[in-house]
């Protein structure tokens, strides 16, 4: 069986002689970069910075939330507001695979910026072992470039660091509940790097990105307080996409076209395979009627998504 | 420690060539995923478990690196998914190309042939499925298990230690996949 304590001991004994001066991370809040980050700050302390990027594709008030809750961790967190780069690097862009990448070398030259003001030569990250396995190389096919493995450019000025590669997401919450995060964060529920800009389907303009963010909190309320009430377990992931495409519909008697929000929530204990959430009918009904309200003006149609990984995706893009 | 049994798991290039090696190191044995280049000569295992992998099997007479040079001179079981479990059936003379019906996610399996590989496990279950193509003939075989579309789920070889599943017993979602690796490499 996986053993965290000794994990965690060769892990922290292995960044002590590994890293020489300074050291940075990019920390989102979630369960991987968070434990990765405390591996490194057991092993260098106040050599590490961390550096929590708002990329303008977070969720509903989390860049707050995180910021607040990462310091209370004892962790140095540097916020960079990198808003407006985001959403011109990714403007006209509608493939997935070059939003990823785009994400993904726009993350590293916002880290190596801070980096050579920090003068540190090591970037530590999160990475599991489904961001390389997916990732694809060699005998393996891509099935998504995740922004931290196979989106990186080809030219970057630091080393960097992934204590957790072979591990996958069951494992690394056991490891960061070891190491005392709070149960908030080791329970958290997974959200891609790339973040909202992946659950707008084509481009990720502001105005879209806006109306999934509203849609993914409503379903996270509307779930996580139908587990609280007993009614269904709280699945390993559940959030909304908007897709680029609308239906009709009906307003107090007027004739609407607007666009289609899929929800999605799945069963999984790693990611590398899925299972949707067989979610009751009285919780779906409530999202449908809570997106369809508050967001009257963007969306008039609300579908559940019953696919498996494989064939689906936990994700859409 | 020493008597552990090694269990190498043969890398295809599948999505769960990991999974494997991590419910074989769950199960205790001692394990390492190895390329399938590795000459056999160097192999120092009891057991085999060759991943599946993205290569097409119909379109070409596919070696998959030296996996047939461990099914020529291997002693040890060996026990192929998905890919690899069509690779064993080409070996011993068998046919595979596209699926009929491929099968991707859920799928309900049942044994045909009752076998030591299924002890524990009852004569119905739900599997995991990511696959194009299949075994079409496998006449030096016994047929074990199938599924409604899908008749060569799982097979044993008549004479040789040479096991395949065409289902993925290593993903998290199939029932009793852990339970089918551990009687599999008790065989060793």
């Amino acid at each position: 069986m996986f053993n965290s304590k000794k994990f965690i001991n060769d892990q922290v004994a292995e960044l002590k002689t590994s890293i020489e001066g300074n050291a940075i991370s990019g920390l989102s809040g979630g369960v991987d970069s968070t434990t990765a980050a405390i591996l490194v700050h057991k092993a260098i302390g106040k050599k590490l910075v961390c550096v929590l990027v708002d990329t303008g594709f977070m969720r509903k008030n989390e860049i707050k939330h995180n910021r607040s809750l990462l310091a209370n961790l004892g962790l140095n967190v540097v916020v960079v507001d990198a808003k407006q780069r985001f959403y011109k690097e990714l403007k006209g862009v509608m493939d997935p695979e070059r939003k990823r990448k785009k994400i993904g070398r726009l993350f590293i030259r916002v880290f190596e910026e801070v980096a050579r003001k920090q003068h540190a030569k090591y970037f530590v990250q999160g990475t599991i072992a489904p961001d390389w396995i997916e990732s694809g190389g060699g005998l393996r096919d891509t099935i998504k470039s995740h922004h931290n493995v196979g989106g990186l450019p080809k030219k970057i000025g630091f080393k960097i660091l992934e204590p957790l590669r072979d591990l996958y997401k069951d494992e690394v919450r056991i490891v960061g509940k070891e190491i005392g995060l709070p149960r908030e964060i080791y329970e958290r529920q997974p959200f891609p790097g790339p973040g909202l800009a992946i659950r707008v389907i084509g481009e990720a303009t502001l105005k879209r990105v806006e109306i999934v963010r509203e849609a993914c909190a409503i379903v996270e309320e509307e779930i996580e307080t139908a587990s609280r009430n007993k009614e269904m377990t709280r699945p390993w992931q559940y959030f909304a996409v908007l897709l680029p495409v609308k239906a009709v519909g009906v307003h107090g008697d007027l004739r609407v076209y607007k666009y289609i929000i899929a929800v999605r929530a799945v069963e999984s204990m790693d990611g590398m395979s899925a299972a949707y959430s067989k979610i009751p009918h009285q919780v779906l009904e409530r999202i449908s009627v809570k997106i369809t309200n508050v967001l009257k003006k963007h969306v008039s149609r609300v579908l559940y998504d019953v696919t498996n990984k494989p064939p689906g995706t936990v994700e859409y893009e | 420690m020493n008597n552990k049994k090694k269990v190498y798991v043969v890398d295809n290039g599948g999505q769960w060539t990991h999974r494997i090696w991590r419910v074989v190191r769950d199960l205790e044995y001692e394990t390492k995923i190895i390329e399938n280049t590795t000459p056999v000569e160097d192999i120092d295992a009891d057991a085999l478990i060759f991943s599946g992998g993205a290569a097409r099997i119909g379109w070409e007479t596919l070696k998959l690196g030296k996996c047939t040079d461990y099914l020529d001179s291997f002693k040890g079981p060996i026990l192929g998914h998905c890919l690899g479990h069509q690779l064993i059936a080409l070996y011993h003379g068998g046919k595979a190309g596209p699926a009929d019906i491929p099968e991707y996610g859920l799928a309900k399996i049942k044994i045909i042939h009752d076998d030591p590989i299924f002890k524990g496990i009852p004569k119905e279950f739900t599997v995991w499925e990511s696959h194009n193509d299949e075994v079409k003939e496998a006449s030096e075989f016994i047929i074990l298990a199938e599924s409604d579309n899908c008749k060569i789920q799982a097979f044993r070889h008549k004479t040789k230690p040479h096991y395949g599943f065409q289902f993925h017993p290593e993903v998290n979602n199939t029932e009793y996949g852990d339970i089918l690796i551990k009687n599999f490499i008790e065989l060793a």
